[in-house]
């Protein structure tokens, strides 16, 4: 049998050992393709789609009856969805990663393998970066689809923009789902912990700095700057920014915002959301590479 | 190739390794014998570099810790029970580690055929059984000839026939000259691979013995449970007994303690008398009392 | 002024065509009728007898930059064909590409551009000006000079003008003026009316300005089938009227503006009430804001679209003085959310706008930066299913129309489906890539090598 395999391989000198980018590359493909296969992707891909649709066909109907189209309207609309389904989508799927191949057993053998731990990670993000993007695509695509066929006059630039900022986000929102994932034990705790985030993140911190404003009269440039605290203030503000070109219909904070840093406003938003993709991975790096897989 | 100084390994503050210092050399086998909880997978792990840990271990040359792609490189590894993406075919599975060790691969089948599984390489991993899975994970580990094999417990989980069937398998590489680091808690694997024992008890070493003087300190080698249609089971044991064996009768055999290097020696006595052996086991003492006591049950 | 224009001219050490057009004038019997062929005149031009100017091949009169370039003074002056460029900035001198001061003119087909005031009739009645296009200078806001002016000057017809970049089109005191088939962009006030009666505007489009139209201190205006779309300056009035009477808004469609219709003191003292029916609500910011004294209009059959606030009441207040319904006929409201179980086209439930946020924009409009977070959708959701939170109605509909009326003034002149079916195509095509690949699993199934 030794024989056998020793035809099959070739020496060992000839070999190289492959490099870093080969090991995430290939892990990436597989977590992508395990993603991609997997029962949450369906669901979310399908809800976000049918979602997408119903807001999409809706607002054509109600503008198409009256005779005029979107103007960014059904971009705004689908920018609402994507608020709510893009972050649980990413979290759940970053938290589920690791966690859940710990728990399997799965993570001792895959690290007993000549491969780098931070490989690991880049590649299970990346794998699962990529099929959100998928789906993230998926589901905008057909809405614009609907909306062509429905004659709906919508800046095809508009949701382009929508979709490639949809993909910043749950790039943000999938690195705070790895680090839950890396430092919960149980598959069931990370994804409890990433639905709970999500619930902060889309209510909780909203309705509380609301809250803090009325009652602490919070000063205008506070408010701005703690709502760029939060992904996903972040990333509608940006969406508004760079697909009406004005963040003015945020009343007082939008216009605020603009006459303070003006063209600067992108590269703020990009910032902000970036933090949030770097930071969050990166402490996941650290704190894998330091605990046990078992 | 495998050199471990001073490990010592603390789960929240409890030691599970203390002091140990091993070192395996190239072409040796070491089994590492205990019982559970003795410390035999976590001193695996650490060599492999999962666990954090204090002293130095060194594969190949390289620390672990600070090298530890390097060193796992040399290392081929077969875990308890292969844990793994359920969802993947075989063939995408070697495919999978073949890359991750850089090893190119000509024909996935070959690989299979060597572990006796061609033909399941569109299989998904979920529809193998143990043993299956078992030798697939040897396979994996053999990719791309590791001068080194790492084995944790690797028939624990396997049937009686699975697990003759593995040990078979691995008694035939042991001979490739290749070093060998395993953990068992099972006399048959240890008397067919082993050249030397390191014996743990409470995470430490406690003796480092030659393969052959354990089995001696044991008592015996290993018991034979040979299964004999009941009319004839009496005329067996007088058979063997009259030949200088120990034997115990239970439910459905014979259990026959034999030196580890005469294993064979019994189905001669039982042919010579023409007395047919449905079936057999080879198991471990502690085992063989076990069974001894279902009869009396 | 015409010496001094020779002066500049000789300054400039232009070679004189075959006579400047200031020459020719000086020529030229009233009533005759004056070609200019193609090329750069850098001189200044009055018309002081009635005459036809034509330009053919489009000339071009530069005003090098400062002051005035062409002075209408005579009447029935008909001035046509040519590209007038580049005056002077000076604000209190009114520099100005062609100024006519006296009645029927015809000012037509000409390209204004690089200009600080466009064209600019003082006192000069029964005059056309009819399919120019004037572009104002790059200049700020405050900088910068009316694109149209009239000024004491009744029974004018604008027509088909497209204006762009200036500060208003503005009419003073000029009263039963014609504005149809405009296009303003990009200007402070698309159009602007003081004072001005009798005065009727439709199918225009009136697009990107810092206010679309406002209307102040005039009456018996009609606003018909006009866009006004995307006017977002400061105050972002797609239609503003200020102490106005008698005035009839239909069929317009009001879009992406900051405020669709701001009412301020309007009506201001007759009894007939302000109109507005068919018109199209859509994507603003405020669908109609009213000012909390207003009263005595009346909307119907309107359709409110998706405006983040269909109606708001600036300073809190309620609409009593204004009604929602005529003749048992209400809006399309886009958030209306009874129904209409006996089939007559109307909801079953008079529509009222209760929106908690809302409310607490008017409270504390900070947080509009809240808008369109889902946290907003959870405190609609609370006030609508928890009764004692839920905010006073502002106004009620009580005739609801379930389907919008048809616009009658499309939204957008041209379809660009192409684009939005590419756009479809690409992400599509970029998701199923991704979904293809990641299905096959190319990369495990690919032979390392």
């Amino acid at each position: 049998m030794t024989a056998a395999l020793t035809v099959t391989s070739d020496d060992r000198a000839g070999s190289r050992p492959p490099s870093a980018l080969s090991n995430v590359v290939a892990l990436g493909m597989r977590q992508l393709r395990d993603a991609v296969r997997s029962r949450w992707f369906a669901l979310y891909t399908l809800a976000f789609t049918a979602l997408g649709l119903a807001v999409s066909y809706v607002s054509a109907h109600a503008a198409g009856g009256a005779g005029v189209s979107g103007f960014g309207r059904t971009t705004a609309g689908l920018l609402n969805l994507v608020l709510l389904i893009v972050p649980l989508m990413a979290l759940t799927a970053g938290a589920g990663s690791i966690a859940s191949d710990r728990e399997r057993g799965m993570l001792p053998y895959l690290l007993a393998q000549p491969i780098a731990r931070w490989e690991l990670l880049l590649g299970t993000y990346l794998g699962l970066a990529l099929a959100l993007f998928a789906s993230v695509t998926l589901g905008l695509g057909a809405c614009a689809a609907v909306l062509a066929a429905m004659g709906e006059r919508t800046d095809p630039g508009s949701i382009v923009w929508l979709a490639v900022l949809s993909c910043i986000l749950a790039l943000g929102m999938l690195s705070v789902g790895m680090l839950v994932s890396v430092v919960t034990r149980r598959a069931s705790v990370a994804t409890g912990t990433a639905v709970f985030l999500w619930l902060a993140l889309v209510f909780g911190t909203d309705l509380g700095l609301m809250a803090g404003t009325i009652a602490f009269k919070l000063r205008i440039q506070t408010l701005f700057g703690l709502c760029l605290a939060n992904p996903l203030q972040v990333f509608k503000m940006w969406s508004l920014h760079v697909i009406d070109a004005s963040i003015d219909v945020l009343g007082p904070a939008g216009t605020y915002a603009l006459d303070t840093w003006g063209s600067a406003l992108s590269w703020i938003f990009a910032g902000a959301l970036a933090a949030w993709v770097v930071v969050p991975l990166g402490l996941a790096t650290a704190i894998f590479a330091r605990r046990s897989p078992v | 190739m495998i050199r471990i100084r001073r490990l010592t390994k603390r789960f929240a503050r409890q030691p599970a390794l203390l002091d140990v210092d091993l070192e395996i050399g190239a072409g040796d086998a070491l089994a590492l014998w205990g019982p559970n909880g003795a410390g035999k997978s976590t001193l695996i792990r650490c060599v492999l570099g999962l666990l954090a840990f204090e002293g130095e271990i060194t594969v190949g040359g390289h620390d672990v810790r600070r090298d530890g792609k390097a060193a796992r490189r040399l290392v081929g590894y077969v875990p308890q029970e292969l844990g793994f993406y359920d969802d993947l075919r075989v063939a995408e599975a070697v495919r999978l580690f073949a890359r991750l060790k850089g090893v190119p691969i000509r024909g996935v089948g070959a690989v299979l055929d060597g572990v006796r599984l061609g033909g399941q390489e569109r299989k998904r991993i979920r529809e193998l059984s143990g043993g299956m899975k078992q030798r697939l994970a040897l396979a994996i580990a053999l990719l791309g000839e590791p001068p080194i094999l790492v084995l944790d417990e690797v028939t624990a989980s396997l049937d009686a026939c699975g697990r003759r069937e593995f040990t078979d398998l691995l008694g035939g590489l042991a001979t490739g000259g290749r070093t060998l680091l395993f953990a068992s808690h099972r006399v048959e694997e240890i008397s067919a691979l082993a050249r030397r024992v390191a014996e743990l008890e409470a995470g430490r070493v406690t003796a480092i013995v030659d393969g052959g003087d354990f089995m001696q300190r044991l008592g015996v080698g290993s018991v034979l449970h040979l299964t004999v249609a009941s009319p004839q089971r009496a005329s067996a044991f007088e058979a063997l007994r009259t030949n200088g064996f120990a034997p115990r009768m239970n439910g459905v055999g014979v259990l026959v303690p034999v030196p580890s290097s005469q294993k064979a020696a019994p189905f001669r006595v039982l042919a010579d008398a023409r007395i047919a052996v449905e079936d057999f086991e080879l198991v471990s003492t502690e085992r063989a009392s076990a069974l001894a006591e279902e009869m009396h049950r | 002024m015409t010496t001094l224009a020779l002066i500049a001219c000789l300054a400039l050490g232009v070679a004189a065509e075959p006579g400047s057009i200031a020459d020719r004038i000086a020529g030229a019997a009233p009533g005759d009728v004056i070609e200019v062929g193609p090329g750069v005149y850098r001189e200044r031009i009055r018309i002081d007898k009635p005459l036809r100017l034509v330009g053919v091949g489009r000339p071009v009169i530069d005003g090098g930059g400062s002051g005035d370039i062409v002075e209408i003074t005579a009447p029935n002056v008909e001035f046509r064909g040519f590209e007038v460029r580049n005056t002077g900035i000076d604000l209190d001198k009114e520099n100005c590409a062609i100024r006519v001061l006296a009645p029927f003119a015809v000012i037509e087909d000409n390209v204004v551009s690089d200009v600080l005031f466009g064209i600019d009739l003082k006192g000069a009645p029964d005059s056309v000006v009819r399919g120019n296009r004037i572009g104002g200078k790059d200049l700020d806001v405050a900088r910068r000079g009316d694109g149209l002016r009239l000024w004491r000057s009744d029974r004018v017809r604008i027509e088909n003008n497209e204006i762009h970049d200036g500060r208003d089109a503005i009419l003073w005191y000029s009263n039963g003026v014609e504005v149809r088939g405009n296009v303003a962009h990009r200007c402070r006030y698309g159009f602007h009316l003081m004072y001005s009666d009798n005065v009727v505007l439709e199918d225009n489009e009136v697009a990107e300005n810092s206010v679309g139209v406002y209307f102040m201190y005039s009456h018996t205006l009609e606003l018909r089938r006009n866009r006004l779309v995307r006017n977002r300056g400061p105050s972002g009035y797609g239609l503003g009227l200020k102490e106005t009477d008698r005035f009839t808004i239909e069929d317009n469609v009001i879009v992406g503006n900051r405020v669709g219709v701001y009412v301020d003191g309007s009506p201001f003292t007759s009894k007939k009430p302000g109109e507005f029916t068919r018109n199209t609500f859509a994507y603003n910011d405020v669908g109609v804001t009213f000012l909390p004294a207003v009263r005595g209009n009346v909307l119907w059959e309107n359709n409110f679209v998706d405006n983040f606030e269909q109606v708001c009441v600036l300073g809190r207040g309620e609409l009593t003085g204004n009604e929602f319904a005529r003749d048992d006929r209400g809006n399309y409201w886009s958030d209306y959310v009874g129904y209409d179980e006996d089939r007559d086209g109307l909801g079953d439930w008079e529509h009222c706008s209760e929106r908690l946020f809302e409310s607490m924009l008017d409270r504390e409009p900070k947080l509009r930066v809240f808008l369109l977070s889902p946290a907003e959708s959870a405190i609609e959701f609370v006030a609508r299913a928890v009764p004692a939170v839920r905010p006073e109605p502002k106004f009620s509909d009580p005739a609801p129309l379930m389907q919008p009326i048809a616009a009658k003034a499309s939204a957008e002149r041209d379809a660009r489906r192409g684009p939005l079916a590419a756009a479809a195509t690409a992400l599509l095509a970029v998701g199923g890539l991704a979904f293809v690949v990641a299905r096959s699993g190319l990369g495990l199934a690919r032979e390392t090598t």
